[in-house]
Protein backbone atom coordinates (compact mmCIF):
# COMPACT_ATOMS: atom_id res chain seq x y z
CA UNK A 1 0.00 0.00 0.00
CA UNK A 2 2.77 2.74 0.63
CA UNK A 3 4.51 1.65 -1.93
CA UNK A 4 1.37 2.80 -4.26
CA UNK A 5 1.78 5.84 -2.78
CA UNK A 6 5.04 6.75 -3.00
CA UNK A 7 4.87 5.99 -6.82
CA UNK A 8 2.38 8.21 -6.85
CA UNK A 9 -1.73 8.62 -7.69
CA UNK A 10 -1.48 7.20 -11.07
CA UNK A 11 0.37 4.37 -10.97
CA UNK A 12 -2.17 1.53 -11.26
CA UNK A 13 -2.39 2.84 -15.09
CA UNK A 14 1.15 1.93 -15.72
CA UNK A 15 0.28 -1.43 -13.22
CA UNK A 16 -2.29 -1.85 -15.69
CA UNK A 17 -0.65 -1.58 -18.91
CA UNK A 18 1.82 -3.59 -17.82
CA UNK A 19 -0.14 -6.83 -17.32
CA UNK A 20 -2.12 -6.42 -20.19
CA UNK A 21 1.03 -5.78 -22.74
CA UNK A 22 2.44 -8.91 -20.78
CA UNK A 23 -0.95 -11.09 -21.63
CA UNK A 24 -1.55 -9.73 -25.04
CA UNK A 25 2.34 -10.66 -25.93
CA UNK A 26 2.31 -13.94 -24.64
CA UNK A 27 -1.17 -14.32 -26.54
CA UNK A 28 0.33 -13.30 -29.67
CA UNK A 29 3.14 -15.31 -29.41
CA UNK A 30 1.77 -18.97 -29.51
CA UNK A 31 -1.77 -17.52 -30.65
CA UNK A 32 -3.49 -20.73 -28.92
CA UNK A 33 -6.86 -19.39 -27.89
CA UNK A 34 -7.10 -16.58 -30.69
CA UNK A 35 -6.60 -19.52 -33.34
CA UNK A 36 -9.02 -21.52 -31.78
CA UNK A 37 -11.70 -18.72 -31.29
CA UNK A 38 -11.30 -17.72 -34.98
CA UNK A 39 -11.94 -21.23 -36.47
CA UNK A 40 -14.78 -21.64 -33.92
CA UNK A 41 -16.61 -18.65 -35.32
CA UNK A 42 -16.24 -19.65 -38.55
CA UNK A 43 -17.54 -22.98 -37.79
CA UNK A 44 -20.76 -22.11 -35.92
CA UNK A 45 -21.08 -19.27 -39.28
CA UNK A 46 -21.34 -22.54 -41.08
CA UNK A 47 -23.21 -24.26 -39.32
CA UNK A 48 -25.75 -21.64 -39.33
CA UNK A 49 -26.06 -21.75 -43.15
CA UNK A 50 -27.74 -25.02 -42.71
CA UNK A 51 -29.98 -24.35 -40.00
CA UNK A 52 -31.04 -20.98 -41.70
CA UNK A 53 -31.87 -20.55 -45.74
CA UNK A 54 -28.68 -17.46 -46.29
CA UNK A 55 -29.80 -15.56 -49.15
CA UNK A 56 -33.26 -15.06 -47.85
CA UNK A 57 -34.67 -11.82 -46.15
CA UNK A 58 -35.81 -13.49 -42.81
CA UNK A 59 -32.11 -14.52 -42.43
CA UNK A 60 -31.02 -10.75 -42.51
CA UNK A 61 -33.70 -9.61 -39.28
CA UNK A 62 -32.08 -12.44 -37.67
CA UNK A 63 -28.53 -11.69 -38.89
CA UNK A 64 -27.74 -9.18 -35.39
CA UNK A 65 -29.19 -12.80 -33.17
CA UNK A 66 -27.13 -14.76 -35.36
CA UNK A 67 -23.75 -12.51 -34.85
CA UNK A 68 -23.63 -12.43 -30.99
CA UNK A 69 -24.19 -16.29 -30.56
CA UNK A 70 -20.79 -16.95 -32.47
CA UNK A 71 -19.24 -13.60 -30.61
CA UNK A 72 -20.44 -15.26 -27.03
CA UNK A 73 -19.25 -18.50 -27.83
CA UNK A 74 -16.18 -18.15 -29.47
CA UNK A 75 -15.37 -15.52 -26.99
CA UNK A 76 -15.76 -17.51 -24.37
CA UNK A 77 -12.91 -20.19 -25.59
CA UNK A 78 -10.23 -16.37 -25.03
CA UNK A 79 -11.79 -15.81 -21.15
CA UNK A 80 -11.31 -19.77 -20.44
CA UNK A 81 -7.73 -19.52 -20.98
CA UNK A 82 -7.17 -15.98 -19.46
CA UNK A 83 -6.58 -17.33 -16.08
CA UNK A 84 -5.78 -20.65 -16.92
CA UNK A 85 -2.65 -19.40 -18.72
CA UNK A 86 -1.19 -18.30 -15.58
CA UNK A 87 -1.75 -22.06 -13.94
CA UNK A 88 2.09 -23.90 -15.30
CA UNK A 89 4.93 -23.05 -12.95
CA UNK A 90 2.48 -21.00 -10.37
CA UNK A 91 2.64 -18.24 -12.17
CA UNK A 92 -0.89 -16.86 -10.72
CA UNK A 93 0.48 -17.16 -7.14
CA UNK A 94 3.08 -15.01 -8.76
CA UNK A 95 0.88 -12.20 -9.81
CA UNK A 96 -1.17 -12.29 -6.74
CA UNK A 97 1.89 -12.15 -4.74
CA UNK A 98 3.32 -8.96 -6.90
CA UNK A 99 3.09 -5.91 -5.06
CA UNK A 100 -0.05 -4.62 -7.55
CA UNK A 101 -3.67 -4.41 -6.15
CA UNK A 102 -5.35 -7.21 -7.47
CA UNK A 103 -8.08 -5.39 -9.69
CA UNK A 104 -5.01 -3.66 -10.95
CA UNK A 105 -4.18 -7.17 -12.34
CA UNK A 106 -8.02 -7.65 -13.44
CA UNK A 107 -8.46 -4.86 -15.52
CA UNK A 108 -5.22 -5.41 -17.23
CA UNK A 109 -6.47 -8.61 -18.25
CA UNK A 110 -9.88 -8.10 -19.05
CA UNK A 111 -8.18 -5.27 -21.02
CA UNK A 112 -6.33 -7.57 -22.95
CA UNK A 113 -9.18 -10.00 -23.09
CA UNK A 114 -11.26 -6.98 -24.84
CA UNK A 115 -8.75 -6.44 -27.37
CA UNK A 116 -8.63 -10.25 -28.43
CA UNK A 117 -12.51 -11.00 -28.06
CA UNK A 118 -12.88 -7.70 -30.15
CA UNK A 119 -10.14 -9.03 -32.58
CA UNK A 120 -11.97 -12.03 -33.46
CA UNK A 121 -15.18 -10.36 -33.56
CA UNK A 122 -14.11 -7.93 -36.52
CA UNK A 123 -12.17 -10.33 -38.46
CA UNK A 124 -15.18 -12.58 -38.65
CA UNK A 125 -18.02 -10.19 -39.21
CA UNK A 126 -16.82 -9.31 -42.62
CA UNK A 127 -16.69 -13.25 -43.13
CA UNK A 128 -20.24 -13.12 -42.21
CA UNK A 129 -21.50 -10.66 -44.44
CA UNK A 130 -19.81 -12.47 -47.42
CA UNK A 131 -21.16 -15.97 -46.43
CA UNK A 132 -24.62 -14.18 -45.69
CA UNK A 133 -24.97 -11.17 -48.38
CA UNK A 134 -24.95 -8.93 -45.70
CA UNK A 135 -23.45 -5.22 -46.30
CA UNK A 136 -22.65 -5.09 -42.89
CA UNK A 137 -20.59 -1.52 -43.21
CA UNK A 138 -23.20 1.26 -43.98
CA UNK A 139 -23.20 1.91 -40.27
CA UNK A 140 -19.81 1.14 -39.71
CA UNK A 141 -18.91 3.67 -36.66
CA UNK A 142 -21.97 2.57 -34.83
CA UNK A 143 -21.78 -0.78 -35.33
CA UNK A 144 -18.05 -0.34 -33.97
CA UNK A 145 -19.28 1.38 -30.90
CA UNK A 146 -22.00 -1.61 -30.29
CA UNK A 147 -19.16 -3.66 -30.93
CA UNK A 148 -16.83 -2.33 -28.11
CA UNK A 149 -19.87 -1.58 -25.52
CA UNK A 150 -21.38 -5.11 -25.59
CA UNK A 151 -17.71 -6.69 -25.98
CA UNK A 152 -16.39 -5.01 -22.95
CA UNK A 153 -19.55 -6.08 -20.20
CA UNK A 154 -19.05 -9.68 -22.02
CA UNK A 155 -15.18 -9.60 -21.15
CA UNK A 156 -15.35 -8.39 -17.89
CA UNK A 157 -18.35 -11.00 -16.48
CA UNK A 158 -15.78 -13.12 -18.42
CA UNK A 159 -12.84 -12.17 -16.60
CA UNK A 160 -14.51 -12.05 -12.98
CA UNK A 161 -15.35 -15.65 -13.45
CA UNK A 162 -12.26 -17.00 -15.09
CA UNK A 163 -10.76 -15.96 -12.29
CA UNK A 164 -13.52 -17.09 -10.24
CA UNK A 165 -13.61 -20.85 -11.78
CA UNK A 166 -9.44 -21.22 -12.22
CA UNK A 167 -9.00 -23.37 -9.30
CA UNK A 168 -11.88 -25.63 -9.85
CA UNK A 169 -11.58 -29.33 -11.24
CA UNK A 170 -14.23 -28.84 -13.72
CA UNK A 171 -13.85 -24.77 -14.68
CA UNK A 172 -14.25 -25.16 -18.24
CA UNK A 173 -17.90 -26.04 -17.32
CA UNK A 174 -18.49 -24.28 -14.90
CA UNK A 175 -17.29 -21.34 -16.75
CA UNK A 176 -19.64 -21.21 -19.65
CA UNK A 177 -22.66 -22.35 -17.23
CA UNK A 178 -22.03 -19.20 -14.49
CA UNK A 179 -21.25 -16.41 -17.29
CA UNK A 180 -24.01 -17.10 -19.98
CA UNK A 181 -27.49 -16.21 -17.71
CA UNK A 182 -25.47 -13.27 -16.65
CA UNK A 183 -24.46 -11.67 -19.93
CA UNK A 184 -28.34 -12.34 -21.11
CA UNK A 185 -28.72 -8.66 -20.60
CA UNK A 186 -25.75 -7.37 -22.81
CA UNK A 187 -26.60 -9.68 -25.28
CA UNK A 188 -30.00 -8.99 -25.77
CA UNK A 189 -29.21 -5.50 -25.69
CA UNK A 190 -26.67 -6.15 -28.53
CA UNK A 191 -28.72 -7.99 -30.53
CA UNK A 192 -31.52 -5.78 -30.78
CA UNK A 193 -29.07 -3.19 -32.04
CA UNK A 194 -26.78 -5.21 -34.50
CA UNK A 195 -29.36 -6.17 -36.33
CA UNK A 196 -30.82 -2.53 -37.36
CA UNK A 197 -27.35 -1.55 -37.50
CA UNK A 198 -26.30 -4.45 -39.75
CA UNK A 199 -29.21 -3.90 -42.31
CA UNK A 200 -28.25 0.34 -42.46
CA UNK A 201 -30.51 1.67 -40.21
CA UNK A 202 -28.82 4.57 -38.54
CA UNK A 203 -28.59 4.84 -34.51
CA UNK A 204 -31.22 6.42 -33.06
CA UNK A 205 -34.57 6.64 -31.06
CA UNK A 206 -35.14 3.38 -29.35
CA UNK A 207 -32.23 1.66 -30.80
CA UNK A 208 -30.49 4.59 -28.39
CA UNK A 209 -32.27 2.63 -25.18
CA UNK A 210 -30.42 -0.38 -25.90
CA UNK A 211 -27.30 1.52 -26.22
CA UNK A 212 -28.19 3.28 -23.03
CA UNK A 213 -28.60 -0.14 -21.52
CA UNK A 214 -25.43 -1.86 -23.05
CA UNK A 215 -23.63 1.14 -21.02
CA UNK A 216 -25.61 0.61 -17.52
CA UNK A 217 -24.30 -3.36 -17.92
CA UNK A 218 -20.71 -2.25 -17.71
CA UNK A 219 -20.90 0.56 -15.38
CA UNK A 220 -22.46 -2.14 -12.83
CA UNK A 221 -19.95 -5.04 -13.41
CA UNK A 222 -17.31 -3.18 -14.04
CA UNK A 223 -17.27 -1.52 -10.78
CA UNK A 224 -18.67 -4.76 -9.09
CA UNK A 225 -15.87 -6.52 -10.57
CA UNK A 226 -13.15 -4.65 -9.88
CA UNK A 227 -14.89 -4.45 -5.92
CA UNK A 228 -14.90 -7.93 -5.76
CA UNK A 229 -12.20 -9.32 -7.06
CA UNK A 230 -9.85 -8.96 -4.64
CA UNK A 231 -11.51 -11.46 -2.61
CA UNK A 232 -11.71 -13.61 -5.22
CA UNK A 233 -7.98 -13.57 -5.86
CA UNK A 234 -6.81 -13.23 -2.38
CA UNK A 235 -9.26 -13.71 0.44
CA UNK B 1 -66.53 -29.76 -22.49
CA UNK B 2 -63.69 -26.48 -22.22
CA UNK B 3 -65.01 -26.09 -18.68
CA UNK B 4 -64.08 -29.69 -17.72
CA UNK B 5 -60.78 -29.47 -18.96
CA UNK B 6 -60.17 -25.87 -17.20
CA UNK B 7 -61.42 -27.68 -14.03
CA UNK B 8 -58.89 -30.39 -14.82
CA UNK B 9 -55.94 -27.44 -15.30
CA UNK B 10 -56.68 -25.95 -12.27
CA UNK B 11 -56.17 -29.68 -10.31
CA UNK B 12 -53.10 -30.03 -12.54
CA UNK B 13 -52.04 -26.28 -11.12
CA UNK B 14 -52.23 -27.38 -7.45
CA UNK B 15 -51.19 -30.57 -8.01
CA UNK B 16 -47.88 -28.88 -9.69
CA UNK B 17 -47.47 -27.18 -6.38
CA UNK B 18 -47.57 -29.58 -3.74
CA UNK B 19 -45.26 -32.53 -6.09
CA UNK B 20 -42.41 -29.87 -6.45
CA UNK B 21 -42.72 -28.56 -2.72
CA UNK B 22 -43.31 -32.12 -1.16
CA UNK B 23 -40.35 -32.75 -4.04
CA UNK B 24 -37.84 -30.81 -2.05
CA UNK B 25 -39.27 -31.36 1.30
CA UNK B 26 -38.09 -34.87 0.12
CA UNK B 27 -34.89 -34.34 -0.60
CA UNK B 28 -34.11 -32.15 2.30
CA UNK B 29 -35.19 -35.30 4.62
CA UNK B 30 -32.95 -37.69 2.39
CA UNK B 31 -30.38 -34.89 3.08
CA UNK B 32 -30.80 -34.64 6.82
CA UNK B 33 -30.35 -38.84 6.85
CA UNK B 34 -27.36 -38.92 5.27
CA UNK B 35 -25.82 -36.18 7.22
CA UNK B 36 -27.04 -37.93 10.40
CA UNK B 37 -25.41 -41.15 9.47
CA UNK B 38 -22.24 -39.06 8.12
CA UNK B 39 -22.14 -37.55 12.19
CA UNK B 40 -22.73 -40.94 13.73
CA UNK B 41 -19.62 -42.41 11.25
CA UNK B 42 -17.49 -39.81 12.23
CA UNK B 43 -18.25 -39.61 15.72
CA UNK B 44 -17.57 -43.44 16.39
CA UNK B 45 -14.14 -42.85 14.01
CA UNK B 46 -12.80 -40.09 16.86
CA UNK B 47 -14.02 -42.21 19.79
CA UNK B 48 -12.26 -45.46 17.96
CA UNK B 49 -8.74 -43.25 17.40
CA UNK B 50 -9.17 -42.01 21.18
CA UNK B 51 -9.30 -45.10 22.71
CA UNK B 52 -6.63 -46.55 20.50
CA UNK B 53 -4.05 -43.37 21.56
CA UNK C 1 -35.38 -23.25 20.82
CA UNK C 2 -34.72 -23.18 17.37
CA UNK C 3 -36.68 -26.62 16.90
CA UNK C 4 -39.49 -24.90 18.84
CA UNK C 5 -39.65 -22.15 16.66
CA UNK C 6 -39.64 -24.78 13.16
CA UNK C 7 -42.55 -26.74 14.52
CA UNK C 8 -44.54 -23.78 15.55
CA UNK C 9 -43.81 -21.89 12.18
CA UNK C 10 -44.81 -25.49 10.48
CA UNK C 11 -48.15 -26.13 12.59
CA UNK C 12 -48.72 -22.58 11.97
CA UNK C 13 -48.28 -22.31 7.96
CA UNK C 14 -50.45 -26.14 7.47
CA UNK C 15 -52.89 -24.92 9.54
CA UNK C 16 -53.32 -21.50 7.24
CA UNK C 17 -53.16 -23.85 4.21
CA UNK C 18 -55.58 -26.13 4.77
CA UNK C 19 -58.13 -22.86 5.70
CA UNK C 20 -56.68 -21.06 2.60
CA UNK C 21 -57.36 -24.06 0.56
CA UNK C 22 -60.77 -24.01 1.58
CA UNK C 23 -61.45 -20.81 1.11
CA UNK C 24 -59.75 -20.62 -2.60
CA UNK C 25 -61.76 -23.84 -3.92
CA UNK C 26 -65.21 -24.09 -1.74
CA UNK C 27 -65.60 -20.02 -0.45
CA UNK C 28 -65.07 -18.10 -3.51
CA UNK C 29 -66.69 -18.41 -6.75
CA UNK C 30 -65.57 -19.01 -10.12
CA UNK C 31 -63.93 -16.22 -12.25
CA UNK C 32 -65.86 -14.36 -15.05
CA UNK C 33 -63.53 -15.13 -17.77
CA UNK C 34 -61.29 -17.48 -16.61
CA UNK C 35 -63.49 -19.97 -14.91
CA UNK C 36 -61.93 -22.31 -12.14
CA UNK C 37 -58.29 -22.13 -13.69
CA UNK C 38 -57.75 -18.56 -12.27
CA UNK C 39 -57.43 -20.31 -8.34
CA UNK C 40 -53.74 -21.03 -9.58
CA UNK C 41 -52.98 -17.42 -9.22
CA UNK C 42 -53.51 -17.62 -5.26
CA UNK C 43 -50.80 -20.11 -5.63
CA UNK C 44 -49.39 -18.37 -8.29
CA UNK C 45 -48.57 -14.70 -7.23
CA UNK C 46 -47.55 -15.65 -3.31
CA UNK C 47 -45.04 -18.01 -4.57
CA UNK C 48 -43.28 -15.61 -7.14
CA UNK C 49 -43.26 -12.90 -3.74
CA UNK C 50 -41.95 -15.53 -1.60
CA UNK C 51 -39.42 -16.67 -4.26
CA UNK C 52 -38.10 -12.74 -4.92
CA UNK C 53 -37.84 -11.96 -0.42
CA UNK C 54 -35.39 -15.27 -0.62
CA UNK C 55 -33.25 -14.05 -3.27
CA UNK C 56 -33.38 -10.64 -2.00
CA UNK C 57 -32.47 -12.15 1.25
CA UNK C 58 -29.92 -13.96 -0.26
CA UNK C 59 -27.83 -11.49 -1.51
CA UNK C 60 -28.29 -9.44 1.45
CA UNK C 61 -27.17 -12.03 3.33
CA UNK C 62 -23.82 -12.91 0.78
CA UNK C 63 -22.68 -9.14 1.08
CA UNK C 64 -22.63 -9.49 5.17
CA UNK C 65 -20.92 -12.67 4.53
CA UNK C 66 -17.97 -10.84 2.76
CA UNK C 67 -17.79 -8.13 5.36
CA UNK C 68 -17.70 -10.41 8.33
CA UNK C 69 -16.68 -13.96 6.86
CA UNK C 70 -18.92 -14.93 9.21
CA UNK C 71 -19.85 -18.80 7.77
CA UNK C 72 -23.59 -18.63 9.54
CA UNK C 73 -24.18 -15.93 6.84
CA UNK C 74 -22.97 -18.02 3.79
CA UNK C 75 -25.18 -20.81 5.14
CA UNK C 76 -28.46 -18.76 5.23
CA UNK C 77 -27.24 -17.30 1.57
CA UNK C 78 -27.89 -20.88 0.18
CA UNK C 79 -30.86 -22.02 2.61
CA UNK C 80 -32.54 -19.36 1.08
CA UNK C 81 -31.45 -19.78 -2.17
CA UNK C 82 -31.99 -23.16 -2.61
CA UNK C 83 -35.83 -22.56 -1.00
CA UNK C 84 -36.85 -19.86 -3.23
CA UNK C 85 -35.37 -21.88 -6.21
CA UNK C 86 -38.32 -23.96 -5.78
CA UNK C 87 -40.65 -21.61 -5.47
CA UNK C 88 -39.33 -20.01 -8.44
CA UNK C 89 -40.01 -23.59 -9.92
CA UNK C 90 -42.95 -23.84 -8.22
CA UNK C 91 -43.82 -19.84 -10.58
CA UNK C 92 -42.66 -21.33 -13.50
CA UNK C 93 -44.85 -24.78 -13.38
CA UNK C 94 -48.21 -23.02 -12.36
CA UNK C 95 -47.67 -20.14 -14.65
CA UNK C 96 -47.14 -22.52 -17.63
CA UNK C 97 -50.27 -24.36 -16.43
CA UNK C 98 -52.69 -20.91 -16.09
CA UNK C 99 -50.74 -20.59 -20.05
CA UNK C 100 -51.97 -23.56 -21.71
CA UNK C 101 -55.89 -22.81 -21.13
CA UNK C 102 -56.10 -18.80 -20.96
CA UNK C 103 -53.39 -18.32 -23.87
CA UNK C 104 -53.76 -21.50 -25.56
CA UNK C 105 -49.76 -22.48 -25.02
CA UNK C 106 -47.77 -23.90 -22.34
CA UNK C 107 -44.58 -20.92 -23.05
CA UNK C 108 -44.42 -17.47 -24.79
CA UNK C 109 -41.92 -15.23 -24.37
CA UNK C 110 -43.70 -12.64 -22.49
CA UNK C 111 -41.57 -9.92 -20.52
CA UNK C 112 -42.14 -12.04 -17.24
CA UNK C 113 -41.96 -15.50 -17.67
CA UNK C 114 -38.34 -14.48 -19.59
CA UNK C 115 -37.24 -12.73 -16.99
CA UNK C 116 -38.38 -15.35 -14.03
CA UNK C 117 -36.63 -18.23 -16.46
CA UNK C 118 -33.29 -16.46 -16.55
CA UNK C 119 -33.24 -15.73 -12.74
CA UNK C 120 -33.62 -19.33 -12.49
CA UNK C 121 -31.01 -20.50 -14.46
CA UNK C 122 -28.56 -17.52 -12.41
CA UNK C 123 -29.65 -18.99 -9.10
CA UNK C 124 -29.43 -22.67 -10.75
CA UNK C 125 -26.08 -21.62 -11.31
CA UNK C 126 -24.98 -20.76 -8.10
CA UNK C 127 -25.93 -24.25 -6.40
CA UNK C 128 -23.84 -25.91 -9.31
CA UNK C 129 -20.74 -24.02 -8.28
CA UNK C 130 -21.45 -24.63 -4.79
CA UNK C 131 -21.58 -28.26 -5.27
CA UNK C 132 -18.16 -27.46 -7.70
CA UNK C 133 -16.17 -26.81 -4.48
CA UNK C 134 -15.15 -28.43 -2.05
CA UNK C 135 -13.16 -25.86 0.52
CA UNK C 136 -15.72 -24.49 2.57
CA UNK C 137 -14.15 -21.14 2.94
CA UNK C 138 -13.18 -20.88 -0.60
CA UNK C 139 -17.12 -22.03 -1.60
CA UNK C 140 -18.77 -19.45 0.56
CA UNK C 141 -16.36 -16.35 -0.70
CA UNK C 142 -17.12 -17.46 -4.40
CA UNK C 143 -20.68 -18.13 -4.27
CA UNK C 144 -21.20 -14.83 -2.47
CA UNK C 145 -19.39 -13.32 -5.33
CA UNK C 146 -21.92 -14.93 -7.67
CA UNK C 147 -25.06 -13.97 -5.65
CA UNK C 148 -24.33 -10.65 -5.66
CA UNK C 149 -23.43 -10.91 -9.50
CA UNK C 150 -26.84 -12.70 -9.67
CA UNK C 151 -28.83 -10.21 -7.76
CA UNK C 152 -27.53 -7.40 -9.36
CA UNK C 153 -27.95 -9.21 -12.95
CA UNK C 154 -31.54 -10.15 -12.04
CA UNK C 155 -32.53 -6.23 -11.58
CA UNK C 156 -30.87 -5.39 -15.34
CA UNK C 157 -32.38 -8.86 -16.76
CA UNK C 158 -36.08 -7.09 -15.76
CA UNK C 159 -35.70 -4.23 -16.68
CA UNK C 160 -34.08 -4.92 -20.53
CA UNK C 161 -36.44 -7.48 -20.96
CA UNK C 162 -39.60 -5.01 -20.26
CA UNK C 163 -37.80 -2.66 -22.48
CA UNK C 164 -37.56 -5.36 -25.29
CA UNK C 165 -41.59 -6.67 -25.11
CA UNK C 166 -42.44 -2.90 -24.99
CA UNK C 167 -40.85 -2.54 -28.41
CA UNK C 168 -42.59 -5.77 -29.69
CA UNK C 169 -46.05 -5.86 -28.21
CA UNK C 170 -47.45 -9.24 -28.18
CA UNK C 171 -51.22 -10.43 -28.45
CA UNK C 172 -50.46 -11.82 -25.31
CA UNK C 173 -50.07 -8.66 -23.30
CA UNK C 174 -53.52 -7.94 -23.91
CA UNK C 175 -55.21 -10.50 -21.61
CA UNK C 176 -52.98 -9.72 -19.23
CA UNK C 177 -54.08 -6.12 -18.75
CA UNK C 178 -57.89 -7.30 -19.27
CA UNK C 179 -57.81 -8.29 -15.24
CA UNK C 180 -58.75 -4.95 -13.62
CA UNK C 181 -59.80 -4.39 -10.20
CA UNK C 182 -59.87 -7.27 -7.92
CA UNK C 183 -62.46 -8.77 -5.84
CA UNK C 184 -60.89 -7.57 -2.14
CA UNK C 185 -62.43 -11.45 -0.47
CA UNK C 186 -59.84 -12.28 -3.77
CA UNK C 187 -57.32 -10.59 -2.46
CA UNK C 188 -57.44 -10.87 0.90
CA UNK C 189 -56.87 -15.34 -0.09
CA UNK C 190 -54.17 -13.91 -2.18
CA UNK C 191 -51.96 -12.30 1.30
CA UNK C 192 -53.61 -15.42 3.48
CA UNK C 193 -51.77 -17.54 1.34
CA UNK C 194 -48.94 -14.81 0.90
CA UNK C 195 -48.50 -15.67 4.53
CA UNK C 196 -48.88 -19.00 4.62
CA UNK C 197 -46.10 -19.68 1.85
CA UNK C 198 -43.90 -17.22 3.67
CA UNK C 199 -44.17 -19.30 6.72
CA UNK C 200 -43.49 -22.46 5.14
CA UNK C 201 -40.33 -20.62 3.37
CA UNK C 202 -39.42 -19.71 6.27
CA UNK C 203 -39.81 -23.24 7.84
CA UNK C 204 -37.78 -24.86 4.97
CA UNK C 205 -34.83 -22.58 5.14
CA UNK C 206 -34.57 -23.29 8.90
CA UNK C 207 -34.04 -26.93 8.44
CA UNK C 208 -31.81 -25.92 5.42
CA UNK C 209 -29.63 -24.05 7.96
CA UNK C 210 -30.27 -26.42 10.24
CA UNK C 211 -28.07 -29.50 8.02
CA UNK C 212 -25.49 -26.58 6.75
CA UNK C 213 -24.78 -26.33 10.36
CA UNK C 214 -24.54 -30.34 11.14
CA UNK C 215 -22.15 -30.08 7.99
CA UNK C 216 -20.06 -27.82 9.07
CA UNK C 217 -19.37 -29.51 12.59
CA UNK C 218 -19.17 -32.88 10.99
CA UNK C 219 -16.07 -31.04 8.82
CA UNK C 220 -14.68 -29.98 12.10
CA UNK C 221 -14.99 -33.40 13.86
CA UNK C 222 -13.06 -34.71 10.44
CA UNK C 223 -10.17 -32.56 10.85
CA UNK C 224 -9.86 -33.62 14.89
CA UNK C 225 -10.08 -37.11 13.70
CA UNK C 226 -7.55 -36.23 11.48
CA UNK C 227 -5.51 -34.42 14.00
CA UNK C 228 -5.51 -37.76 16.34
Amino acid sequence: MQQTKQRGAMSWVGDVAVIFGKDLRAELRTKEALNASLSFALVILLLFSFAFDPSSEQTHDIAGGLLWIVYAFAGTLILNRSFVRELPNDCLDGLIAAPIPAWTLFLGKSLANFVLVLAVELISLPIFGIFYNVRWAQQGWALLLVLALTTWGLTVVGTMFSALTVNLRIRELMLPILIYPIMIPALLGAMEVTGPLITGKPLEGDLLTWVRLLVGFDIIFTSLSVALVETVLVG
Amino acid sequence: MVEARNLMYMFYGFLAVWVILVAYVVSLAARERNLKKELMRVRSLIDERERAR
Amino acid sequence: MREKIIYIFAAAAAVLLVRNLYVILLVLPDEAQQGPIYRIMFFHIPSAITCFIGFLAAGISSAIYLATKNPRNDAIAVASTEVSLAFATVVLATGSIWARIIWGIWWTWDARLTSMLVCWLLYASYLMLRRAIDEPTQRAKFSAVLSIFAFSDVIIVWKSIEWWRTQHPGPVLSIRTGGGQMNPAMEAAIYWNLLALILFGLVLVLVRLRQEEMRREIDGMRQMAHAI
